[in-house]
């Protein structure tokens, strides 16, 4: 099992809640920004699971039990592998920080060898588990990484939406653009477009179910699709739970080894 | 008959479960089945092992208690099976302190594949350094206590009764080798350390995880799990020369103090990890010693890089074992050297793994190379083929250059 940069899932993927600003005063990188900067709650936990289909149609599926907490200048998440039964119990935590420029701190616990082991965060173009999700496509991607453009505003599954188009400041980055699909009034990315390096279509990202929870806009269900190798990936959260006063040491080391 | 019991106690903690408040939801049940085959590359390719294995893990947790049992089946062929409990241990729980008691794994440092301030769990290397980690451990009864302040703790460990590692039989051909110039003897009359509360070893650990440092901090009063060979020349009254030799393993006790770190730098993580011994016995060439053994204190440390080049993992360690006021007829070297090298790499979405792992020593020349491809057909099942290469002719790894093997591993997780 690979991981290196693991996002924060449940909190990437909980939304603003209604707000009315008129799009006609917003800039491409000003709206993508409203979605980065979203309000998340104080924590959250809820179980994750993953689905991951290839062109034959043959699945496995992952389970995390995932728990983050925001301490201000640090963000802390924990999460426990559930299953395959193979990497059942190891556990993994992140901290995330506010400062600029400084990177995240990332632990791994291995039941097999009972230790809890410090790795280096430095590729977020690594796939997630084997699934479609790279860790920036979790939702770390920070805005001042691309050129935004507004390209236009359409409805899109009845929702008005902003189309806007996002290019890489880093020309060696592994996707050429990105377009998105940003519903006015929620801030949530409801459909993404991915281009590889030639410009060609790789991925698409579609928000398949998201509801309030605790007055938070939550995706439920999301799917990413790789259109070139016909691989994809279901992403699911439940039993989520948001502001519930998770206690600080639950982030702790301690609980990485007692496990779930 | 043991076997017998074990069965039936197995019976019984299924049967009576529900009256203990224990059913299919809260009673977590995983473990493996594996087969292990290896084959030597001498001339005849001699079978190196054949053996199955049932691994089973059984938790339950409530709020404030937990247990873990996990048993154990080898089987090897035209033998008895071999049945064990790797651990089985209750936890109880405190809003700031835990207490384990039982038989435990206890892992410390940051070591990968080297032990220096890993020393609470004594080893089995029937097999030498070849089984997984979890299987060369083996589990100690313990009172452990962990006592949290944030994001620090200090933790306590008591083992009532010392258990030493466990070596190959003499059959075996693991078993390492003796440069005497006579077949020695054996006497075991001196080895077996008494089971009182004098002779109990105890532990302390003071570890903090920051974003700058994780660190720990340790100290502990044991016994060698390793037996000193004392050596006694029998003289031949007739010829007045030595005419035999007899070996007497014998523990001794080794207090140490040490302590770990890992930190990133860049895309790289830094660990380092070192301990100072107290009283350890060497075997010396001197004379004038009567059992040939020499006490004397010395110093083991280990500097090591893991960082990520052109998609593959690497990890470096250097180790350096040191022997303090030095005489020179010790047979170890004053400074003993060794690296290892570690690469993986995974392919087709997490399903095929290419992992290379080296220890060489640099004193001797001599190398371990460990090659193994591993694939995951599904969730949980897996077929792993791997090499174990063993170089030159002398030292912790020459010394089993006829031990050159190639080995297959299917292992279904549950």
């Amino acid at each position: 099992m690979k991981i290196k940069k693991l996002h924060i899932l449940v909190l990437n993927l909980i939304l603003l809640p209604a707000v009315t600003i008129s799009g006609a005063e917003l800039t491409g990188l000003q709206i993508v920004e409203k979605v980065y900067n979203r309000d998340t709650g104080q924590d959250s936990k809820g179980i994750l699971t993953m689905t991951l289909t290839n062109s034959q149609g043959n699945k496995r599926v992952r389970k995390i039990k995932q728990f983050i907490k925001d301490f201000g200048k640090v963000e802390k998440s924990i999460m426990f592998f559930m299953s395959p039964a193979d990497i059942r119990n190891t556990s993994f935590a992140n901290w995330s920080y506010t400062e600029e420029g400084k990177d995240d701190d990332q632990w791994i616990y291995l039941p097999a060898l009972k230790r809890v082991k410090r790795i280096s965060s430095d590729s977020k173009s690594d796939y997630f588990m084997g699934s479609d999700f790279t860790y920036d496509d979790l939702g770390d991607r920070q805005p001042g990484e691309d050129n935004h453009k507004l390209l236009r505003e359409e409805k899109f599954k009845g929702e008005d939406c902003y189309v806007v188009e996002s290019i890489p400041k880093d020309e060696e980055y592994m996707y050429s653009r990105t377009v998105t699909w940003i519903i006015k009034d929620k801030w949530i990315g409801l459909k993404r477009e991915f281009y590889d390096e030639d410009g060609e279509l790789l991925k698409i990202l579609k928000i398949r179910k998201y509801e309030k929870i605790s007055g938070f806009w939550t995706i439920l269900i999301s799917e990413m699709t790789n259109v070139q190798k016909k691989h994809s990936t279901r992403m699911e959260l439940s039993d989520v739970k948001i502001n519930t006063g998770i206690p600080d040491r639950q982030f702790t080391e301690r609980m990485m080894k007692r496990g779930l | 008959m043991r076997n017998r019991t074990f069965i039936i106690a197995g019976i019984l903690v299924f049967l009576l479960a529900p009256f203990f408040g224990l059913n299919a939801d809260s009673l977590n049940l995983t473990g493996y089945v594996r087969n292990y085959s290896g084959m030597l590359f001498t001339e005849g390719n001699d079978f190196a092992i054949i053996r199955n294995t049932f691994n089973l893990n059984l938790d339950h947790s409530k709020e404030k208690v937990a247990f873990k049992v996990n048993p154990y089946i080898y089987q090897y062929q035209n033998q008895d099976l071999e049945i064990g409990l790797r651990q089985a241990y209750i936890d109880i729980f405190f809003n700031f302190m835990d207490i384990r008691i039982g038989k435990q794994q206890i892992i410390w440092g940051k070591a990968d594949g080297v032990f220096i301030t890993d020393v609470i769990s004594p080893k089995d290397l029937r097999e030498f350094l070849l089984p997984e980690f979890d299987e060369i451990r083996m589990g100690v009864t313990a009172f452990k206590a962990d006592y949290y302040i944030g994001d620090s703790a200090i933790e306590f460990v008591w083992v009532p009764v010392f258990t030493s590692t466990r070596l190959p039989d003499e059959s075996s051909i693991w078993k390492p080798r003796f440069d005497l110039p006579f077949q020695p003897e054996f006497d075991y009359s001196r080895q077996k350390v008494s089971e009182s509360f004098k002779n109990s070893e105890v532990f302390l650990k003071y570890s903090t995880v920051t974003s700058a440092v994780d660190l720990e901090l340790m100290g502990g009063y044991m016994w060698d799990d390793d037996p000193a060979m004392h050596t006694v020349k029998n003289i031949d009254p007739a010829t007045m020369q030595p005419g035999s030799i007899t070996v007497i393993p014998e523990h001794h006790r080794l207090g140490l103090v040490g302590g770990s770190f890992s930190t990133t730098l860049g895309s790289y993580v830094i660990r380092g990890e070192g301990a100072y011994y107290f009283g350890k016995y060497f075997l010396s060439e001197d004379s004038l010693l009567e059992e040939g053994v020499v006490e004397k204190n010395y110093l083991h440390y280990l500097l090591g890089v893991d960082f990520t080049l052109l998609d593959i993992k690497m990890s470096v360690q250097f180790i350096q074992q040191l022997i303090l006021d030095y005489d020179d007829p010790i047979v170890n070297d004053r400074v003993e050297n060794m690296m290892t090298f570690l690469a993986t790499k995974d392919f087709l979405r997490e399903t095929l793994f290419l992992e290379l792992f080296t220890y060489v020593g640099l004193n001797n020349g001599d190398a371990l190379i460990r090659g193994k491809v591993t694939y995951k057909l599904a969730d949980g099942f897996e077929v792993l083929l791997g090499t174990n290469i063993f170089t030159g002719d002398k030292g912790m790894f020459g010394q089993y250059n006829k031990n050159d093997m190639v080995y297959a591993k299917i292992k279904y997780s549950f």
